[in-house]
């Protein structure tokens, strides 16, 4: 045989019989085919004819490896579908990790916890099955007849769902597997129908804002928007200027730290669109207008324009 | 594999520790080497494989000292040989190979002797 036949045939071989131990754990693959390349070239140098008439079959060759090593054998004699290979090696990395271990005997100590709140969600599907017009929450009110019931029910579910699990313990095979999926099942529905309760709530708030309720809110870009200070173009501070948006809301700015006193309408209602509204600060002192520049009209009038630079220090708020 | 091969590898599979330890302990030794060793020996059945992995074995359970020995024609050799422990070891099984030895011919030897008459 041509030593290149002969070394083809050592790779082969040793490639097959490494294939056939591909179950065993790395470390212990790694001590007992080490050498293995080596020891078969030896045969091949020594015997005429192929390795697999020699040594017969390299599954058998791996199997009598096995036995004689004293490795854990395989559980199955099929050869393992290389495809899943590096998925069981996965699997097997985590399940031999400290934490997975760790998570493992903490994990049955949650299930009573799990039986709870299995009753509740359970509860909670079956009231959202029942209530398309009906806003939902995650905690009924008791107040109402509909809330009571469903805190009964509730109750019902969970107490059921503990004599459940209770009795579970030993269960067969079949259904075993069963018995996780409807868990399974329970947990993502419950999901599901959590997610929508935000959606109910959202929708709810979005049918309130309509515009003759609520005022118009002024946003401002640069931050919270607190008080307006409007002027003449000649530089005159301005009181008590009433604004509206394009749709007639009174335009309203956001309630600021500051507290804010607003006159009281011959209607006895406040009003809360005159500006500058007659702010007090946390400390007491009222708010003060702010120094502004004025920027220079198109065509001045020597009379009425101011300079660029002057600023009114006028508090808006002496004219209350 | 006819019926007395079968007996023959399940037989050795028992002693093969010995017999392997044994044979390291006339000289140190590489995996091949050792198959043919047994076989001149009459342990013809001895499989190449149950020999490779019974010296990984003892060489993991510190029986054995290993080391490398570069060859200019073939592939570098593994040898193996007895450390202290692996003397032993051999001693222990020797001892326990010769009482059993010595029960079972004394068995067979009745056998036959009861046959004869």
């Amino acid at each position: 045989m041509a030593s290149n036949d002969q070394a083809s045939d050592v790779a082969t071989y040793a490639a097959s019989v490494r294939a056939a131990l591909s179950d065993l754990p790395s470390d212990q693959a790694a001590v007992l085919l080490e050498d293995l390349e080596d020891h078969l070239r030896e045969i091949a140098a020594e015997t005429g004819g192929t390795l697999t008439e020699r040594l017969g079959p390299p599954e058998k060759y791996a199997q009598e490896l096995r036995t004689a090593y004293g490795a854990t054998s395989s559980p199955s004699p099929r050869r393992p579908d290389p495809a899943f290979r590096d998925v069981r090696r996965a699997v097997a990395w985590v399940t031999s990790s400290a934490w997975y271990r760790e998570v493992r005997v903490f994990l049955p100590d949650l299930r009573p916890a799990w039986w709870v709140l299995r009753g509740y969600l359970a509860a909670l599907i079956l009231t959202a099955a029942f209530s398309r017009d009906y806003p939902l929450g995650p905690i009924p009110n008791p107040a109402t007849k509909r809330g009571l019931a469903e805190i009964l029910a509730a109750g019902v579910a969970i107490w059921l769902s503990v004599r459940i699990g209770r009795r579970s313990r030993k269960l067969p095979q079949g259904a075993q597997v069963l018995a996780i999926s409807a868990n399974v099942l329970i947990a993502f529905v419950a999901l599901a129908v959590l997610g929508n309760m935000h959606t109910f709530a959202y929708s709810e708030l979005i049918g309130t804002a309509t515009p003759e309720q609520a005022p118009f809110n002024a946003a401002y870009a640069a931050g919270p928007l607190t008080n307006i200070y409007p002027y003449s173009q000649d530089g005159k501070p301005l009181t008590n200027v009433l604004l509206y948006d394009q749709d007639g809301r009174p335009i309203t700015v956001e309630q600021s730290e500051a507290q804010t006193t607003y006159p009281i309408g011959a209607d006895g209602k406040a009003i809360t669109n005159a500006y500058p509204l007659t702010q007090r600060h946390m400390n007491g002192d009222p708010a003060v207008a702010p120094r502004v520049a004025f920027p220079p009209w198109p065509t001045p009038s020597p009379t009425a324009s101011p300079s660029a630079t002057s600023s009114p220090t006028a508090s808006p708020s002496t004219s209350h | 594999m006819s019926q007395a091969e079968v007996d023959t590898t399940q037989l050795l599979k028992g002693v093969l520790d010995l017999a392997v330890l044994a044979v390291l302990a006339d000289a140190d030794s590489y995996g091949y080497d050792v198959v043919r060793r047994l076989r001149e020996s009459g342990l013809d059945h001895v499989g190449d494989a149950s020999v490779y992995g019974t010296l990984r074995r003892l060489y993991q359970a510190g029986t054995l000292n290993s080391y490398v020995v570069p060859s200019d024609e073939g592939p570098h050799r593994k040898y193996y040989g007895l450390n202290n422990r692996g003397r032993k070891a051999l001693d222990q099984s020797a001892q326990t190979w010769a009482s059993l030895s010595k029960a079972l011919n004394h068995l067979l030897n009745g056998r036959s002797n009861s046959h004869g008459k």
